[in-house]
């Protein structure tokens, strides 16, 4: 049992935790039309505002990109750097671990950097691979805005890497290598992901609707977020985490979900709890059809025909990649201080041939223990588990 | 702080290096047999259609986990797998930049190919593997990262872990920000005592200890000197050390983030007291 010492948010739902929940809880979407001057997809997207106005302090202007924008901005909220700073004095600066995920890092300054080679035959004398698109520059980038400088790690397994930064962590603390750790992680809007899930014709062409019987593809959102996990345990807990292989293709998940439930599977037997154990599951739901459809298969095999109340908040946020695993492990924690189920947002007919309890309109419950799905290209699957503390 | 760990059998492809033995006689005499980079294989373990298609950091990883494979108890099916590299889909990650510059139409294969985690994707389609699988990255330091992360899974999980540290070649103009000219990669059957499965032979026994930033980080020996920029120059450098049989030296430190980790062989059979 691993405690929550702290956590901070941005996303399409809003700017800070309290902003984030009122738009999940509420089933308010925080996605938008398509109207980025750099991309003319057409399509829905979650993107976070202010993001363009934001300027780092002037030591760390050398990171400078949107992905480290965003990661400032969680940095800065819900007084996160205040209780690292906390852990830090506790256990000593070398003894808080940064293990974060992220899929494109930066790479949108190497897309603008490279049209700039196209046309000039070199890359602009601002642009800095190292400091923007190198998949560690986003823990350097928050080691360095913490001041802390314990053991750290960028795990990059597309859309569950900042799910599976939660059991790494745990292993590196059980091992005596770390007492706390930041986890987490970011990933912002870029042209490879639009385009990319663009050619996948995984891009829904209005708002995503996930679990709803006409949904038509995912709208991509960006994000960061981080948790501060702590040995001792505290209020909300983690409980522990499953990871797995779908050994299936590489973007498209096994029909039977047969990865998605060994992670589940795990997730639980790690945490020491059985099914009925789960009062809420916030699903990885990204509203393509194969998803939605392989998921609930999978759940109806681990909880039963409509075991569990489940919800995806990707309605709100967008599917945020590689910041979904972190953005979605904030809204189970946040479920579990309020004693509330968000909904499945923009939701207007959930779909019958899927044998889950779809949550409609926010619920009420005595919630103690609830579970995230994340799962990712390549067959990548992670589902975590937090409960209440005693 | 310290793991111990049984290392099982190990892979190594640079240019001129084809398996352990030739990195250990390279390790031995410093001579560099003037070979190039290795040729590929398309994999041969790989349904067809993706075997065609498979790039060249997907060959060079899955043909460097054969080795490791080869020669120990576990299964490809069986083992967790955390792999690690600094930039990790080289040319692939060019070639998606360059039609986003231009035309900006992707293929669905260059696009699900350009993930950082593609070449764990493709070993666990390859050996039906069904486990646990990591991909991670830490710059110059992504060896000393993602051996913390193998070691931390192979002692809290009791299971094999198979490890991956590689560096596909970059091509231009990517090259002139990352200057990888030639892949290499080593690959590392490890388990955390007491040993799954029994006691399966194992070709060295080592010991990881985390320290504090104050240590001095190890230098590349000369021989490695050719491929320093590849994050993977230090798996070589330690894979030598900890498999080879000289008595000196019998550690290498590396920096991971702000802290050190110090790799040391053990005595056969066992942790040093």
């Amino acid at each position: 049992m691993w405690g929550i010492a702290g956590y901070s948010t941005v996303n399409a739902g809003g700017r800070g935790n309290a902003q984030s929940w009122n738009s999940m809880v509420s089933g308010q979407t925080g996605l938008r039309r398509n109207a980025l001057p750099w991309c003319d997809l057409d399509g829905w997207i979650g993107e976070v505002e202010g993001v363009e106005d934001i300027e780092l302090p002037s030591a760390l202007r050398g990171w400078d990109c949107r992905n480290h924008r965003l990661a400032w901005m969680a940095l800065q909220g819900d007084g996160f750097a205040t209780a690292v700073r906390s852990a830090a004095q506790r256990y000593g600066p070398h003894r808080v671990a940064v293990v974060l995920g992220t899929s494109t890092s930066a790479i949108l300054s190497t897309e603008r950097a490279y049209a700039a080679w196209k046309r000039a035959g070199e890359f602009p004398p601002d642009y800095a691979y190292r400091r923007s698109h190198a998949l560690d520059a986003l823990c350097r980038f928050v080691a360095c805005a913490l001041e802390i400088c314990g053991p750290m790690v960028t795990i990059s397994t597309a859309c569950s890497s900042s799910a599976k930064v939660f059991v790494t962590a745990q292993r590196w603390i059980d091992c005596g290598l770390a007492d706390a750790a930041v986890v987490g992680g970011a990933d912002s809007l870029c042209l490879s992901t639009l385009h990319g899930f663009d050619s996948l014709q995984l891009i829904a062409p209005e708002v995503c609707r996930p679990f709803d019987a006409n949904r038509k593809g995912l709208s991509i959102g960006e994000a960061a977020g981080f948790i501060l996990m702590d040995r001792q345990p505290g209020a909300v807990n983690f409980l522990g985490g499953g990871e797995s292989s779908d050994a299936w293709h590489m973007s498209t998940p096994h029909p039977d979900g047969q990865g998605a439930q060994d992670a589940m599977r795990g997730a639980l037997r790690s945490a020491g709890l059985g099914p009925r154990d789960i009062g809420y599951v916030n699903a990885h739901g990204t509203a393509t059809p194969a998803n939605d459809r392989a998921e609930a298969a999978a759940l109806g095999a681990v909880f039963g025909e409509r075991g569990v109340p489940v919800s995806s908040t990707k309605g709100v946020t967008g599917h945020t990649l590689g910041a979904a695993g972190i953005v979605e492990a904030i809204a189970v924690v946040q479920a579990l201080e309020q004693g509330r189920v968000p909904p499945s947002a923009n939701l207007e007919q959930a779909d019958r041939a899927l044998a889950i309890d779809i949550v409609e309109t926010a619920l009420r419950l005595p919630l103690r223990h609830a579970m995230t799905n994340s799962f990712g290209f390549g067959g990548n699957n992670c589902s975590l588990v937090f409960g209440l503390g005693q | 702080m310290r793991i111990d760990l049984q290392l099982h059998a190990a892979g190594v492809l640079a240019p001129g290096i084809a398996s352990l033995a030739d990195l250990l006689a390279l390790s031995r005499t410093g001579v560099h047999n003037g070979a190039g980079d290795q040729p590929l294989a398309s994999p041969a373990a790989l349904p067809p259609n993706e075997r065609r298609r498979a790039s060249q950091v997907v060959r060079l990883t899955l043909a460097c986990a054969e080795q490791a494979l080869r020669g120990a108890a576990f299964a490809g099916s069986d083992v967790r797998t955390v792999f690690a590299s600094d930039e990790g889909t080289g040319e692939v990650c060019q070639q998606m930049l360059e039609a986003l510059a231009t035309t900006r139409m992707l293929s669905p294969l260059l696009f699900h190919n350009s993930v950082h985690n593609a070449p764990s994707g493709y070993f666990s389609i390859a050996h039906r593997n069904r486990q646990s699988a990591t991909s991670v990255s830490l710059g110059a330091d992504s060896f000393a990262a993602g051996l913390l992360c193998a070691a931390a899974e192979a002692r809290c999980s009791g299971q094999p872990v198979l490890f991956l540290s590689y560096d596909p070649a970059m091509t231009e103009p990517m090259r002139s920000l990352l200057p990888v000219a030639h892949a290499t990669a080593t690959a590392w059957t490890l388990s955390a005592p007491p040993t799954p499965n029994g006691s399966p032979p194992a070709l060295a026994a080592l010991t990881l200890e985390l320290q504090d930033g104050s240590a001095q980080v190890d230098a590349l020996p000369v021989w490695a000197a050719p491929w320093a920029v590849n994050s993977s120059a230090r798996a070589l450098h330690a894979l030598a050390v900890v498999a080879g049989a000289d008595p000196e030296p019998a550690s290498v430190t590396l920096a991971v983030g702000g802290c050190r980790l110090r790799i040391a062989r053990a005595p056969q059979g066992g942790a040093p007291c």
